[in-house]
């Protein structure tokens, strides 16, 4: 390992490096020469003894020294959850190319992972940044964090306390709030957009991933949503244990649906694509979460009433952007709510337009009471 | 006679587990009312398409383990072929896939999967591999190539959204009348199922098949080649399998989801254990993925209505019930042979 590591990031700079030599050819146009020299200047270097080649390793360390070099370590769900990961994946990408910063992505596939890869990150020093998406990284950042107190991290969901992390919450039970009035308005009327239709019974369900108290908040939320909408109707949740299981999300929407559910709103991650299965297969509704699903699973835009949008790419580019201009917020707790733009209710691609305006002039109206401090919105399904 | 007393030892063993499960389930619930009130069509048809996965991967390893070769890479299996049925469906006809494009991804899971226990097969039975070594192997292998894969085709571990199989509906002749309505998968498990029992109990084949597992050297002396025998066993878990992963993710979900333990979650563990819950027949096996399958549905409903029943809790359920199963009741019928390589006297 010791061995393979420093060649691999001399790999990694050369790529690098070439990145940005072609980069810059592109921009000054005639650039063919300018790259076929550093490419034969790269050779015969190569090719000298290993006191030449170390050389140019550091000379090719300080070009690199320039853009901002992020490391990335998702959610154990991985990239294409079409939500919660790809909306952090966005976030550096925006910041690729608002700032030109170079960035690594690292996919846990389990909890166990998480702690390895943030270390490997720390360890090698080659990154300014180390973004950690997740509440699943809180107790592994809290070991890495000691250990590598030069390095700065930001962890998203979570929080731990020390001067190199930069933590960024969401207030989620504030957005749930928003869908779940949605929720709750459209069960009670008469509803019919897209593939689906709403019942007579008033009902609405909830499906979360693993029962933890950051998908608790999303349930509180949604629950005292549908309430204030209609303290009569009823709100059905459960959990599928898994963020990985859409089989079992499906089941528990089936049910649910079958149960009279007219919308569900899932916080499930891969889970929940089995709920949007179900809303079709049953002609109902269902809301998305974290990104604008009926965009990113656009097959499913016929049922998909709204997302409750949380900005994870918002903050993942927010503190890079802290980072660009040396105003890393260190120990700080960013917490995004409505007001601050860090969650939203988003109306589908598909449905919004037919959603009536009268629902969506009593969904502003909450949303105002809500940054106004006029509606408390619990935190605790218990309190809902 | 001891046979006799053993048998029903077990049973009565058996039934004090499920008795127990049931107890301890009342005692979240509180009522039996709810559990009437839980039990209507709508729970059974969602029960079977638990099942479906379970089942499969348990007739699956039925065939190989009764023929002597132990099959613990049943949940690769199920990954692979979950994996192929969303690839192929999708390369072919991508988002909307028509039916019949759904049929051949379907085909070529069962394929992929086949390949994948021969490959299992070759490993164990030619170069006498460890077959629990082995099929962690053909487990782990399966864990990291399709989500590898999938990051080939689709550039991240999960595929994005397909069609499923249309339902097939069973009407009475001449009339409007529906019988069952059910996916394609769940009628070919309530097929299947009989037919691996008929297969096992009433013909030379099955006869083959437990000879090779309790005592390979006779069938090799009345002229049967074992390992064609072994090579079948494993070859059919690999079909069964592939019915099971295909059925999951073209029957249900319309989707591979990669992450984690991919969305196959266990589901071939749990058709292990229901295999030795039933005591290596099929119906038994079916019965014990059912009710596992339905054990997972009740708390789905439960926790609706309000009682919190940990998931957790219930997923642990299938293995605890193995367990005590394979300690307390009585003399496991592990084939003798299981987990033996046969080397034919002759040479």
């Amino acid at each position: 390992m010791s061995e393979m590591d420093p060649q691999r990031r001399r790999l990694l700079k050369i790529g690098g490096a070439g990145i940005v030599g072609t980069g810059l050819a592109g921009c000054m146009g005639g650039g063919g020469d300018d790259e076929s020299t550093t490419e034969s200047d790269e050779t015969t270097e190569e090719s000298d003894g290993g006191d030449e080649t170390t050389a140019s390793d550091d000379g090719e360390e300080t070009t690199m020294s320039d853009p901002l070099n992020v490391g990335m370590v998702y959610a154990t769900g991985g990239l294409g959850d079409n939500s919660f990961n790809d909306m952090a994946h966005q976030g550096v990408q925006d910041a690729e190319s608002e700032y030109g910063v170079t960035f690594q992505n690292s996919e846990p596939t389990s909890p166990s992972e998480v702690e390895s890869l943030q270390r490997r990150f720390a360890q090698s020093g080659d990154y300014d940044l180390v973004c950690c998406i997740g509440y699943v990284q809180t107790d592994a950042l809290t070991t890495n964090a000691e250990r590598y107190t030069d390095q700065k991290f930001m962890l998203v969901d979570s929080v731990v306390e020390m001067d190199n992390v930069s933590n960024y919450k969401f207030k989620e039970h504030l957005g749930s709030f928003q869908v779940g009035h949605l929720a709750g308005l459209l069960t009670s009327e008469d509803f019919s957009a897209g593939a689906g239709e709403t019942t007579d019974d008033l009902v609405v369900g909830f499906v979360g991933g693993e029962e933890v108290p950051l998908i608790k908040r999303f349930e509180a939320g949604f629950s005292a949503g549908a309430k204030h909408a209609n303290s009569d109707v009823e709100v059905r949740s459960a959990y599928a244990g898994a963020y990985n299981d859409p089989g079992t999300g499906q089941s528990i929407a089936n049910s649910m649906y079958d149960d009279g559910a007219d919308v569900i709103y899932h916080a499930a991650g891969g889970t929940g694509n089995g709920v949007f299965q179900a809303a079709q297969e049953q002609g109902r509704f269902a809301i998305g979460v974290d990104a604008d699903q009926s965009k990113s699973l656009s097959e499913y835009s016929d049922v998909i009433l709204a997302s409750m949008v949380k900005r994870v790419d918002e903050a993942v580019y927010r503190s890079i952007e802290n980072v660009v201009n040396g105003e890393f917020a260190s120990g700080g707790i960013q917490s995004l709510g409505l007001g601050e733009g860090g969650v939203e209710a988003v109306y589908g691609q598909q449905l919004g337009s037919e959603i009536p305006d009268e629902v969506k002039s009593a969904l502003d109206t909450s949303r105002e009471s809500i940054i106004a401090g006029d509606i408390e919105v619990p935190t605790d399904p218990s309190n809902a | 006679m001891s046979i006799a007393d053993s048998r029903r030892g077990r049973w009565i063993a058996a039934l004090l587990v499920l008795l127990g499960i049931v107890v301890a389930l009342e005692l979240f619930a509180g009522v039996l009312g709810v559990l009437v009130d839980i039990v209507d069509a709508n729970y059974l048809r969602a029960v079977l398409r638990l099942t479906v996965p379970i089942a499969f991967a348990a007739l699956g390893g039925i065939f190989a383990e009764k023929s002597g070769v132990i099959n613990i890479g049943l949940e690769g299996l199920l990954i692979i072929s979950a994996f192929t049925s969303i690839a192929v469906a999708g390369l072919l006809g991508g988002g909307d896939a028509t039916q019949a494009e759904l049929w051949i991804g379907f085909g070529s899971a069962v394929l992929a999967s086949v390949l994948f226990a021969l490959l299992f097969a070759v490993v164990c039975i030619e170069f006498k591999a460890d077959q629990i070594i082995a099929g962690l192997a053909v487990w782990l292998i399966a864990l990291g190539l399709a989500p590898f894969a999938s990051k080939v085709i689709w550039g991240q571990v999960n595929s994005p959204p397909i069609a499923t199989l249309n339902n097939w509906t069973l009407r009475i002749p001449t009339t409007d009348v529906v019988l069952f309505d059910a996916s394609p998968p769940v009628f070919m498990m309530l097929i299947s199922v009989p037919v691996a029992w008929y297969a096992l109990n009433r013909t030379a084949f099955g006869r083959w098949i437990e000879a090779s597992g309790e005592n390979p050297k006779a069938l090799d002396t009345v002229g049967v080649d074992v390992r064609k025998v072994r090579y079948t066993g494993v070859l059919l878990s690999g079909f069964f399998s592939g019915l099971g992963g295909a059925g999951l993710a073209l029957g249900r979900v319309g989707q591979f989801i990669g992450g984690g333990t991919t969305m196959v979650n266990g589901r071939g563990w749990i058709g292990i254990t229901a295999y030795l819950f039933g005591n290596y027949n099929p119906l038994g096996a079916f019965g014990a993925s059912f009710l596992f399958a339905s054990l997972d549905a009740l708390q789905i409903r439960l926790q609706q209505l309000g009682y919190n029943v940990p998931s957790e809790l219930i997923g642990i359920i299938p293995y605890v019930t193995v367990v005590v199963v394979l300690a307390f009741v009585g003399r496991t019928r592990l084939p003798s042979a299981a987990g033996d390589h046969y080397e034919s006297g002759e040479e």
